[in-house]
Formats: C-alpha cells, structure tokens, sequence
C-alpha cells in the first residue's frame, strides 16, 4: 500500500486499520493477487511490442517493470510511494542488468512526474483501489499516455451494497483493501478521464488466494507479535469470522478480482 | 430395410499423449520404449517388452500439476566428477555417467544387508539373513572419499542399509563422515537400537554437537494402529517407536519420521502421523513415502497406486483446518514430479495449534519458475526457496534452519511496518516443520526423464553414484549384493497383480520370474 486513504466511507470502515503499519505487513509489499502469471496476462491483453514505453504506477520493488523489461523487451518507468521500495527495485534493476531499461521514481500517482503523452501503456496493479482521489489519478493516466495507448489495470472489486456486516473492523481490511470499487464503476471513473474500457476479465480465484495469505500473516504476526497486533487493535478473535465472510463474499461474487484494458481516446 | 453402407467413423482415443521416453521392461529389464500418456486428469506410463508384453502404471494422480510443474525445473549442476562412461545409454550406465543432469544433492550408504525385523515391505529385501554382507571402514572411506570427489562439500549424507544401527562399526563411520567435508549425517532407523540402547543415543547427540556438523535421524515411522505395524513390519513397534523417539529427545537429536504409505494399509492414518510429530518434542519433519515396489513388498496394483498428489489430497482431507490445495510445492533440484515439501510454522498448544503453511506467505512459483521468470527482483527469496525446496534439505541441519531464517527476514517490511520480524522468527526456529512427499520409482514406473536428473544418489562399495530409483529399479542392488556376498542373487520382479501368475518367490521374500517364464521368453 502506498497511500493512506482518506475518503468518507473509508473512514467509516477502515479507520482503525489504516492508523496502523500493520495492515502493510498484512498485505505485503511485494505482492499482489495472481502473482506474476496475471501480470503476464495483463501485458498480453496491452499487446505490448518491443521497445514500447510502459509506466508502472505503484510498481512495489519492481517486479513487475523487471518483467515487462526482461520478458517484453519494453522500456519501463516505475513509480511508488516508497522510497524504500524504489532503491530495492534500483538494486534489482541493476541485479538483472536492466538499468537502462527500467528506470524508477519515487513519487505520487495522482502528480505523476511525467510529460505529456509520452507513454504507450500505463499499468498499474492492486493500487487504483488505495487511491483517495482516483479521478485525478485516471485523469494523469490519461494524461502521460499517448492517444491510442492502454491502461492495464488490476485491482479489488467490491458491491459495497451487499458487503456483509462482518467484513468491518478487521474484515475492512481484507474486503475494503482500501476504497474499493464495483468493477463497472472503475469503468466510469476511467471514462470521464477520457480512458474506454475495452476489455475486462474476472480473476476471483487471485482474491481467494490473497485472502489465504493474508490470514496466514496474521497468524504469524500471531506468534511473533502478538502484542503489537493488538496494540494496533487487530481483534484476533474476530479474525476466523471475517475470514470466513471475506471467503463467502468471493463466492457470492460480492468481493473480487478483475482485470480491465482501456484506451485512451484520441482528442 | 437396406443398410446403405454407412461410412465408417473415425473415432479418438481416450487419452493425451504428452511424453515419448525409455523406461525398462519390469520382468527382464530390458531397457524399452514407453510413453506418457493422460487420462482422466491421471499421468500413466505404458511401455511394452519384445518378450514379456505390455505394461502400464499409473504415475501422478494429477495431470494438471505433472504438467504446469514442467516449469519448476532448475538448471542442474554438474558434478565435480563422473565415475562412468557414457555407453550403453540410460538407465544402463550408472553411474554417474556424464549425461546425467544433476549433482548429487543426497548420497545414500547402505552398511550392511542384514536386519533386525524381516519387514513384509522392505525395498533393500533385507533381513536376518546369514548370507549378506557388511561394509568395512575401508569401504566406507572409499564411498564417503568418491562422495566428497563428486560434490566437493556435501551436504547430506545418509547411513542406511539393512539396518545401520546394528553395524558394529557405525559410530566409526559417522566419525569417517565428519572428519570429511559432509556437513549432515542421516541415521536412517527402524528405532529399535534407539529405544534400548541409551548409550547408543547418548554418542549419536554427543555426534550431533561436533561444530559445523550434525547428526539427524530418519525414524522408519508407518502410523499407530497395529495393523499397520503387522502389515508393513512384521511386529507391533508401537512402544519402540515412542521410546525412541522420547530417547531421542533427551539426547537433542532431531528426528524426521518416515512413513511408507501402501493403499489400503494405512493411507488413513497420514494426519494423525504429522500431528504427532508436530506435538512430540524430537520431531521436526515427516516424509511420507509411497511404497516403492522394488525389493520386497504387499501385491499391488500398478493402475491404482499411491503417487505423490494422492498422498497430498489425503494429508488435506484428514487435516483440513490446516492444509489446502497449494501447500506444497514441487522440488526443482530433481525432476519436480518426484518430491514436494511445504514447511509449516506452528504455534500453540497440542489440540489448539495455529498452523501457517510457508507457501501462503509468499507466492513461491513467481521465485521457482525457471522457465518464464528470467529476473525477479528480490535474489534474496529464491535462494533460500531452492535451498528449502531440495532433497538436501532435513531439519535439524544448520544450512535448512539458516534458509528458514532467510525466509522468513524477506517477508519483512521492516521500514513500513516497524516490526522486527527477523527477530521475532528466531524465536520461530522451534516452531518450523517440514513435510516431504516423495514417490520413488520402480520397474513398473520407471521414467529415464526423472533418473536423468535424480539427485538422491546410492554410492557403491565400489565408489560408484547410482540415481536411487535406478539402483533399485534396474537390477543395480542385485549387482552389487551379489559382488559383495559372493551369493547369486535373482532379479527382483514387482508383487503386482498383472504379474501374479508369473512371479516366484526369491529367499528373501522379494519376487523374481518364475523358472519357465524366463525359458520361455529368452
């Protein structure tokens, strides 16, 4: 996660977790749902070419730009929050001997450090979802790409009208991973920036995985940190009930995953 | 009415081919042609001898998996040395042979033939039997020496047999072994020495401190029932096992139990065998073994055996609150079809523990794709998951707990969330377990794509490496028995029961091909 949210309905439901570093250990740094198989799929469905500029926004320790670099032979900027995470995915770059080929910037999606139009795909991860103001994030998509490149976007979906109630307090933060969005919605939020919605799939199976693996670091923060668990107010024993909700609610279709393609309409 | 002659139809077979491969005829082995083909989400291997017919086996339980871990398959490292040549081609030329595919990650030294039990399963065929052989020191030097040619500084090396305890001379060996570059020595035991003789134990822990080496034990360890103890072993060892175990545990020892699991005996009894040993204070691990149908065994079904994605599906149904699909994870040092691993982290108390499955933690396959992922960023992930996921891999060892820790630290975030968890997983080391499913080949399942690549290697009195499946399999253990006891000694033929009307049975209680079936066909 590279941004702290502040939008109302987050307020009502995430308050708590986001007031805590916790909830970044919880989810990881490095990861997000499908791992890189899907970040494959998302680049096949950009038809990304050779030597084709792509910016990743919220692009963690790199993996992601590495790939599109390595795999797809692009030309890729990465950008994120974390200074942390940029001199990681430096080092890595330097590492896989892709320098010159993946480039990263600490910065804010929603000011992205870019020209105008200099992109020919713009992806962006399990991040659109943590941002406050995601029009003004879709709108600098829009704006560092040229006319006719594509948005590769993967993130969390929810129905916030059938959300069930245990999905608050500590269910926030597996369902709410973040200001999640119905995956239509994104839809609209990307058009008015003037981004069309040309393809989009369902992936539920990744949030299923995610929300495995998010128990499972809860557990170890169990045995190693009980104490600071709590002291960010994590009720443990509520923890099986909102695992199983958060299951049920993948099942029942109410939270998600999806991947969507947009162009950027010319003019 | 008149059948106007209908065009015949053309009709599809019901099955994939995926593999063209050599395996061996399993009466005569006789290197033949065989293929790998898939039905019903099942992987079968068919093969046919000129002489002796055709022969089918089942080989993994999911089709799905034996191919999408096509690309969990790491570049092997060559060997130091060869001790052969490359002449009759595989599997005729072990070994190791230069075009073999990976170094030794595990050497095996049987010290003997004989036993203290006459198990009805038994793949080395041994026993109280007058007519086998011991190794001598100079032997042992001679093994662990082209060991250590081979690999420079080994990792694992494992006393087996027979049973080794009962070798006057095993504590020298161990000794032989640590005076060399191997860093772990394996006592692979059926317990009972362990359960009687304190002193016994008492050398093996004072062994297992010596700095930079460390003795672990490889408990031969089936289930509780007795049934099960009467069926595979011939006696109820039940209160052997627990004193050993308990013996074990008051000299410091760590302790993998080994369970061979045969269909119908006691594939019921895997989850209790893992809760047992998360509970008892000497285990750290448990490998489970389908039983390999070399040497001696119970008749079987070569169609409806156990492969490692059966015992997997069972160890998740009779653990359900702890194990998922996913859990474990292929071994890319051999071929990833032979051996999967998970390793827990277990917290809690006996009857109410927390189980997390590292596989949960971080997505393992984006850092052991060594076919689509050429870079990945964090270096510092993969190498403690190849070390993990190994066949040298054994609790108990420094290099195991070391990658553990390393892990574990790569999952931090230590700058975001202020959480030292590096410090946090030391106090963790306790609570890590290791599970190992591992299905060994035999004449009926016998793959040269897998031998070609085995890392479990059987090293010779004569200072040869043999791929474990192969010594077994191909006639190799006969050869070498028959060399070193000076007794002829048959081919082992598999108990199963497409072959029923054609086995008899060898002194030792393994099969071979009755008189008039191999009259008749040479």
């Amino acid at each position: 996660m590279n941004q702290h949210p502040t939008g109302e309905r987050m307020k009502a439901c995430c308050a708590a977790a986001y007031s805590s570093d916790v909830v970044s250990l919880l989810l990881g740094d490095s990861y997000h749902p499908g791992g890189t198989a899907l970040t494959r799929r998302l680049a096949d469905a950009l038809a990304l070419t050779p030597a084709a500029r792509v910016l990743d926004v919220a692009c963690g320790r790199g993996t992601t730009a590495l790939l599109l670099a390595d795999a797809y032979g692009a030309e890729v900027d990465g950008l994120d929050y974390s200074p942390g995470n940029i001199a990681l995915a430096q080092g890595a770059a330097q590492a896989a001997g892709l320098p010159g080929r993946a480039r990263f910037t600490t910065g804010d999606a929603e000011r992205l450090p870019y020209p105008d139009a200099v992109f020919d795909a713009v992806v962006c991860e399990c991040a659109l979802c943590t941002f406050p103001d995601k029009a003004r994030a879709a709108a600098e998509f829009a704006r560092v790409l040229r006319p006719g490149g594509r948005l590769g976007i993967t993130d969390v979906t929810i129905d916030p009208s059938r959300l069930p109630p245990e999905l608050t307090g500590l269910g926030a933060r597996i369902a709410c991973i973040a200001d999640a969005r119905p995956l239509p919605e994104y839809g609209e939020i990307l058009a008015s920036a003037g981004l069309r919605t040309v393809h989009t799939e369902r992936h539920d199976q990744a949030m299923l995985r995610m929300i495995d693996q998010i128990e499972a670091r809860l557990n170890l923060l169990r045995m190693t940190a009980r104490d600071k668990l709590t002291a960010a107010g994590v009720d443990i024993d509520a923890a099986p009930a909102a695992f199983s909700a958060a299951r049920t609610a993948v099942a029942d279709g109410v939270l998600g995953y999806a991947l969507l393609i947009a162009e950027r309409t010319a003019g | 009415m008149t059948q106007a002659s209908a065009p015949r139809r053309k009709v599809d077979r019901d099955e994939v081919f995926v593999e063209f491969t050599k395996s061996i005829c399993p009466l005569c082995k006789t290197p033949v042609d065989a293929q790998v083909n898939i039905r019903d989400n099942k992987v079968y291997l068919r093969k046919r001898c000129r002489d002796h017919g055709q022969f089918e086996a089942l080989v993994y339980g999911d089709a799905e998996e034996y191919l999408t871990s096509a690309r969990f398959n790491k570049p092997g490292t060559i060997p130091l040395t060869f001790q052969t040549e490359v002449k009759d081609g595989c599997p005729s030329d072990c070994g190791l042979c230069p075009e073999h595919k990976q170094h030794a990650c595990l050497g095996i030294i049987e010290v003997n033939t004989g036993c203290n039990l006459d198990c009805p399963i038994c793949f080395a065929d041994s026993g109280h039997q007058a007519d086998g052989y011991s190794i001598t020191h100079e032997q042992c030097e001679l093994m662990l020496d082209a060991f250590v040619a081979s690999e420079g500084e080994a990792e694992v090396v494992m006393f087996s047999g027979g049973e080794p305890t009962i070798h006057k001379h095993i504590l020298d060996f161990i000794d032989l072994a640590q005076a060399r570059p191997i860093k772990n020595v394996n006592l692979n035991t059926n317990g009972i020495r362990l359960a009687t003789d304190r002193t016994f134990v008492a050398e093996l822990g004072k062994r297992n401190q010596v700095p930079g080496r460390s003795v672990n034990i490889y408990l031969q360890f089936d289930g509780f029932e007795e049934r099960t103890h009467l069926e595979i072993r011939g006696r109820d060892l039940r209160t052997f096992k627990q004193r050993a175990l308990d013996n074990c545990a008051e000299a410091g020892l760590t302790v993998t139990l080994v369970a061979a699991v045969e269909r119908g005996l006691n594939e019921h009894e895997l989850g209790a065998i893992i809760e047992y040993g998360i509970d008892h204070p000497a285990v750290r691990s448990v490998a489970f073994q389908p039983v390999t149908h070399s040497g001696r065994h119970v008749e079987f079904d070569p169609l409806n055996r156990l492969t490692n994605p059966d015992v997997i599906r069972l160890i998740n149904t009779q653990r359900p609150q702890w194990f998922q699909k996913g859990d474990f994870f292929p071994v890319p040092c051999c071929f990833p079809t032979c051996r999967s691993i998970t390793y827990l982290l277990v917290d809690g108390d006996p009857g109410n523990r927390t189980v997390v499955p590292i596989p949960r933690l971080l997505n393992v396959e984006d850092y052991l794709d060594y076919v689509t992922n050429r870079v990945m960023p964090e270096a510092g992930i993969r190498e403690p998951l190849e070390k993990l996921w190994s066949a040298s891999a054994f609790m108990g060892t420094a290099t195991t707990e070391e990658q553990l820790r390393a892990t574990a630290e790569a999952l931090d975030c230590a700058d975001a969330c202020g959480i030292d968890l590096p410090q946090a997983v030391k106090d963790l080391n306790d609570k890590a377990f290791m599970i190992v499913v591992q299905d060994f080949q035999d004449p009926y399942t016998l793959n040269v794509k897998q031998l070609m690549k085995c890392c479990v290697e059987e090293i010779t009195p004569d200072g040869r490496l043999i791929p474990f499946c192969a010594y077994n399999s191909v006639g190799y253990r006969e050869q070498v028995r028959e060399q070193m006891s000076g007794v002829p000694i048959a081919p082992v033929v598999p108990n199963a029961l497409p072959l029923a009307d054609r086995l008899t049975t060898t002194p030792y209680g393994s099969k071979t091909v009755h008189a008039e079936e191999g009259e008749s066909s040479s």
